[in-house]
């Protein structure tokens, strides 16, 4: 049945559709609504484990250590406390558990604007951590892509056995649409990892070969790990490539765009082609790079200063020009005059 | 001597890499025969630990075990407790991991009371890194942080972890060995959150510097500082060895609902139309009627409607059932008040 659905809770039921059973999180706006559901869903079902943490870094501790216990376990923030699930972030990818790192992004940095939405965690995702390592992350831009994509985490992280992310703004967490969930149809990838008590593992943060024994000084051992985590990262993001193409005939210039800027840009694709990339990282380098070849401007319209777009630009090799929308200003009207002057600026 | 406990341990593993005449050595040996005496296994039982010397322990333990991040690890062991009720979680630690980076974790936890035993190194020290003053070091102990004497207080885990009940604290030595087992017992045995405080010498980091030549001498200090307490206690003083615990819940309790009336069954109530109630709508001294779940209360009463139609936007005279969601109340607040009928 059809029904008013948010944001945030088709990010819940999609963790719920995957099979999450375990969720760990703090209050933050704008994702409070998804503690909230999943203290009220742990009332009903028993099986269905639920901690309100005493902070942000807990609560991606607790995460990582059910996922390891054999859950598989999920926990949502926003910009400041994901800050705080850093160390957790990087720890998950060394003891490689599955689990997903919901983050609706507000306005930073520290407590910045709550809660006027935001795009401007996208580094955060990649860098915010000590080290090499290599996170998947996904952007929906509806309601309904909420709850596919928190199950397409729950299967990029069961197959990377990482923590994948998944990226939203508080426009998209406090979106309501008229979804029928229920019909939606999803694959699942079911538990791959063997759970604590079955043997005798070390789940270590510190630098470890195959067997788990704790190597601090070898560096070929590491370069093997390393070596491993991405091609297994890389192997897995290629599964999903997705991404939302809006070709315009007559139009000169691409519009990139994603999450709730890809929605007001939208209604521009009479005038301009517009790219969506819906996996954030790793970003999607041949897919850029086809589709931007025919474009003589490129302008990247995103909730922040430049972030993605020098991601593009890395991966295309050619300046693209930018559109921040920052303090949380997401006005059509103001893109547009922006896109303009961008485009007088390039002699158009 | 039985010597099946080895089983517990990598032994390929071997050399560990603590210094010589170190405690850790005694923690991990001892809580490995515990677990043994109690029969359990690698199928049952998970170590978990954070970063410090003592935090290489779950790495020697032939078990499952979680190395996690620097302070992380009361919270890493509850969320395993929670998702595995069946494995027994036992937390491998030390006192600048549990109490300096992890104090707001080991607040939080032990307040949340899981079914977890702590067994915490006190060596009073950060060994790992050299020497530098911790979170129990004594007030003037020079360090390398410290020069000139640590200028605080230590924190005291005793003190701090038997406030409020449950609680179990052992606090015991690395040198009385048999007071040492059995608070390891006692503590593995309990049913809820037990933290057992070890105070434990580092001989070369700390020792050295406050002039002890050999861990024997730190050994015969301890037994000077401390004296064993026998029996059960509720708190332990700050030279006391023992187990201090308690059951009781001593919180004060969740505010109960106050108890409803006794249930008029419904026929002998007076039945009333909505026509009828919205007559008493407070005007010209008429009671205060109002609707609710198909009874009719009379809030005459109510400070809020007195002497006024509408108290915000519950209007006398009206059904306010589905009032009641809008509200920033219960519906207690309702039942306060007497029935006086029944909605046809």
């Amino acid at each position: 049945m059809k029904r008013l659905v948010s944001g945030n809770e088709a990010i819940f039921q999609g963790a719920i559709r995957a099979g999450g059973s375990y969720f760990a999180g703090y209050p933050i706006s704008p994702t409070s609504e998804i503690l909230q559901q999943a203290a009220l869903y742990s009332g009903e079902n028993p099986e269905f484990r639920f901690l309100q943490a005493e902070d942000e870094i807990a609560a991606a501790i607790a995460t990582i250590s059910a996922s390891l216990a054999g859950a598989k376990a999920f926990t949502a923030t926003s910009g400041p406390g994901f800050t705080l699930m850093q160390e957790a972030l990087g720890w998950g990818h060394v003891v490689e558990a599955p689990c997903v790192f919901v983050n609706s992004m507000r306005v930073g940095p520290s407590t910045g604007m709550p809660t006027q939405p935001a795009q401007s965690d996208l580094l955060q995702i990649k860098a915010g951590s000590a080290g090499d390592y290599y996170p998947i992350a996904f952007y929906p831009n509806s309601v309904e892509e909420c709850f596919r994509l928190t199950a397409n985490s729950f299967n990029a992280a069961e197959e990377s056995l990482s923590p994948v992310i998944l990226l939203a703004d508080a426009f998209l967490s406090h979106l309501y649409e008229m979804v029928d969930l229920e019909r939606i149809t999803i694959d699942i990838v079911p538990r791959s990892k063997e759970p604590l008590g079955k043997g005798q593992r070390l789940f270590t943060g510190t630098a470890h070969d195959k067997l788990g024994n704790v190597k601090t000084n070898d560096p070929h051992i590491y370069r093997e790990w390393l070596g491993e985590l991405k091609e297994r990262h890389d192997r897995v993001a290629a599964k999903y490539p997705l991404f939302e193409y809006l070709p315009c005939k007559n139009s000169e210039t691409l519009l990139i765009a994603f999450g709730i800027t890809s929605r007001i840009v939208s209604s521009l694709k009479e005038h301009f082609s517009i790219f969506r990339p819906i996996r954030i990282y790793p970003v999607l380098e041949k897919e850029l790079k086809d589709v931007t070849q025919s474009y003589r401007h490129i302008i990247v319209v995103e909730g922040n200063d430049g972030q993605y777009a020098s991601w593009v630009e890395c991966a295309i090799c050619r300046k693209v020009m930018k559109v921040p929308c920052l303090g949380g200003g997401f006005k059509l009207k103001w893109i547009q005059s922006q896109i303009e002057e961008c485009l007088k600026g390039a002699g158009r | 001597m039985d010597r099946s406990y080895k089983e517990l341990l990598k032994l390929r593993r071997f050399p560990h890499t603590w210094c010589p005449g170190c405690g850790i050595g005694a923690v991990l040996k001892n809580v490995a025969i515990a677990i043994k005496e109690l029969g359990w296994g690698y199928q049952n039982t998970v170590a978990v630990s954070g970063i410090g010397c003592s935090g290489r322990m779950s790495g020697y333990m032939n078990l499952d075990a979680v190395h996690t991040p620097h302070g992380r690890v009361l919270t890493s062991a509850e969320a395993i407790k929670t998702v595995r009720p069946d494995l027994n979680v036992i937390v491998l630690s030390g006192d600048g991991d549990l109490a300096s980076i992890g104090g707001n974790h080991l607040l939080h936890t032990f307040r949340r009371n899981p079914d977890i035993t702590v067994f915490c190194n006190d060596n009073e020290i950060y060994g790992l890194t050299g020497g530098q003053a911790g979170p129990t070091t004594p007030k003037g102990t020079k360090t390398l942080t410290s020069p000139r004497g640590e200028p605080y207080l230590p924190l005291r885990l005793g003190r701090l972890l038997t406030q409020q009940a449950p609680y179990f604290y052992a606090r015991t030595t690395v040198y009385h060995l048999n007071h040492f087992k059995t608070c390891i017992r006692e503590a593995l045995l309990w049913k809820g959150f037990s933290f057992v405080d070890i105070i434990s010498d580092c001989i070369e980091l700390n020792g050295r510097r406050l002039g002890f030549k050999t861990a024997h001498q730190m050994f015969k200090w301890f037994d000077g500082r401390f004296h064993i307490v026998e029996g059960e206690r509720d708190h332990l003083r700050e030279d006391e060895l023992g187990i201090a615990k308690a059951v009781l819940e001593e919180a004060p309790q969740p505010v109960e609902r106050e108890e409803g009336k006794p249930e008029i069954p419904m026929e002998d109530l007076k039945s009333f139309t909505l026509e009828e109630v919205q007559r008493f709508d407070g005007k010209e001294g008429k009671p205060i009627y109002i609707a609710f779940k198909g009874k009719v209360y009379d809030l005459s009463a109510s400070p809020l409607f007195q002497g006024e139609k509408r108290m915000r936007c519950h209007i006398a005279g009206k059904d306010l059932t589905k009032d009641i969601d809008m509200a920033p109340h219960g519906e207690d607040l309702i039942f306060k008040f007497p029935i006086v009928g029944r909605l046809e």
